[in-house]
């Protein structure tokens, strides 16, 4: 009998996993034993770390997205619908519109959603770079700004790319200096905890950094609502900003599907086990990416180390074998720390990451990697 | 699993385990921030931590918060810290 193999979500995550999966198994899939779907609700695959190098004009808008169909092996099929609910007990997936898939082992995948309504006045009141559309956006404003007070926010927790407040600091830093506009400006950077970022051993050195670039700091910072028309932030913590130009990253929920299915926590993250990626209480649900509860990075670099892991323990499973693969908590991300220079930190669970001394060649090779990622991760060709 | 319900406690009170042990990224105090957001006020909340950072940062941020630190002990490898939402 055919093994139905089922991928929810054609990120990052979800596309690199079902290329994975079909080549650990491509004898089974030739023969027909092994059948591999993967479901989209558009069809277009998003590089999403390239919305931050639109806003600075590093990437054209178009160079950020793909059709799913030309990423996934020709023997995957794609389905294009919008996951409604999955009933674990029944072993299917529902799509809106009453269609049905049937799935032996299911991997979802389905990322994390932006909702900047759920902060008072983040729809009227900040740019943000977390979709196309507003990147491309706040490119504009960017353009158009002649001097002033910028206040850089963190307006939800969890959010992707913990790295992204701190790079989009820099990079503003060297875009206004080469605009010959940074004495007229001023950066003010907010964080939610009494640091600029989550630990001691990347949060020193880039204190230091914001120190050299006259960037302003305002620890702890929560916010709690944006007044558009008063142009002004407040947080939890009785503190006030006022701002002429707001770049606020838009709190983050799981897809609702997730809540539809019981399957998530209160924000509709999947509790999974942190070394084999299953849905806590499901031995044949995985889960990869943003998806997860687990406490780490919610990154496109989370994602394709967890796929290899995920990949090994379906392949064991739809061979009958046992599903032993952990994952150890690897993640590898670069930070941009101006235009064109970058540092990165690559950590598990064990090791916590000690960036090195920011240079060209790191921003290079995000560079490189940014080119290559359709065929590198995406393809799985390598 | 990084936010569980850990059951009642001698008083009834709801506890969740937050076990942040390896989160370098975003990390552990931003772990708690988040959870401490999302559950009603009274709710305890077990944070596991690996980061010595935390030391200092978890007992800065309840105060700046104005939420209480019950107890702090230190485990094999991590530290266990007992904290109450008051408001």
């Amino acid at each position: 009998m055919t093994k139905r193999v089922v991928v929810l979500g054609g990120g990052i995550g979800g596309t690199t996993v079902a290329n994975r999966i079909r080549k650990a198994v491509e004898s089974e899939v030739a023969s027909g034993q092994v059948q591999i779907q993967l479901v989209d609700r558009e069809g277009v695959h998003a590089y999403q770390p390239g919305y931050l190098m639109v806003v600075f004009e590093k990437m054209r808008p178009e160079e950020t997205r793909r059709d799913e169909s030309a990423l996934l092996h020709r023997s995957i099929q794609l389905v294009k619908g919008e996951v409604e609910k999955v009933d674990p007990a029944a072993h299917k997936v529902f799509l809106k519109g009453g269609k049905e898939i049937g799935y032996d082992v299911l991997v979802i995948a389905s990322g994390s959603v932006i909702h900047p309504e759920l902060t008072p006045g983040f729809v009227e009141g900040a740019n943000s770079f977390y979709d196309l559309a507003n990147a491309q956006k706040l490119r504009a404003a960017l353009h158009a700004f002649q001097g002033g007070k910028i206040v850089i926010s963190v307006a939800g927790m969890p959010y992707k790319c913990p790295v992204a407040p701190l790079e989009v600091t820099f990079m503003l830093d060297d875009f206004l200096r080469n605009r010959g506009i940074r004495d007229k400006s001023e950066i003010h950077y907010t964080y939610p905890i009494p640091k600029v970022f989550g630990i001691d051993t990347v949060a020193q050195p880039m204190q230091r950094l914001m120190g050299e670039r006259g960037v302003n700091i305002h620890v702890p910072f929560n916010v709690e609502k944006i007044d558009p028309a008063g142009k002004t932030l407040k947080s939890v913590e009785g503190d006030t900003l006022p701002y002429d130009l707001l770049i606020a990253i838009p709190p983050h929920r799981g897809a609702d599907f997730v809540g539809a299915s019981g399957l998530g926590d209160k924000g509709n993250w999947i509790p999974t086990d942190k070394f084999s990626l299953r849905a806590e209480g499901k031995d044949d649900i995985f889960v990869v990416g943003d998806a997860t509860n687990i406490p780490i990075s919610k990154a496109g670099s989370t994602a394709d180390y967890e796929a290899e892991v995920v990949t090994q323990n379906v392949a064991a499973l739809v061979r009958g074998e046992a599903a032993t693969a952990r994952y150890e908590g690897r993640v590898y991300c670069w930070i941009m720390t101006g235009l064109a220079q970058a540092t990165y930190i690559k950590f598990d669970y064990l090791h916590p990451p000690h960036p090195p001394t920011p240079s060209f060649a790191h921003y290079w090779n995000k560079v490189i990697y940014n080119r290559t990622y359709w065929d590198l991760t995406a393809r799985a060709l390598f | 699993m990084s936010a569980a319900e850990t059951g009642s406690n001698p008083n009834e009170t709801k506890r969740m385990l937050v076990d942040a042990r390896g989160s370098w990224c975003p990390g552990p105090l931003m772990e708690l921030v988040r959870v401490i957001q999302e559950e009603p006020v009274g709710t305890e909340f077990e944070l596991l931590s690996s980061d010595e950072g935390s030391r200092k940062d978890v007992p800065m941020w309840l105060e700046k918060a104005k939420h209480q630190l019950i107890e702090v002990r230190a485990e094999s490898g991590y530290d266990r810290y007992v904290i109450r939402k008051t408001h």
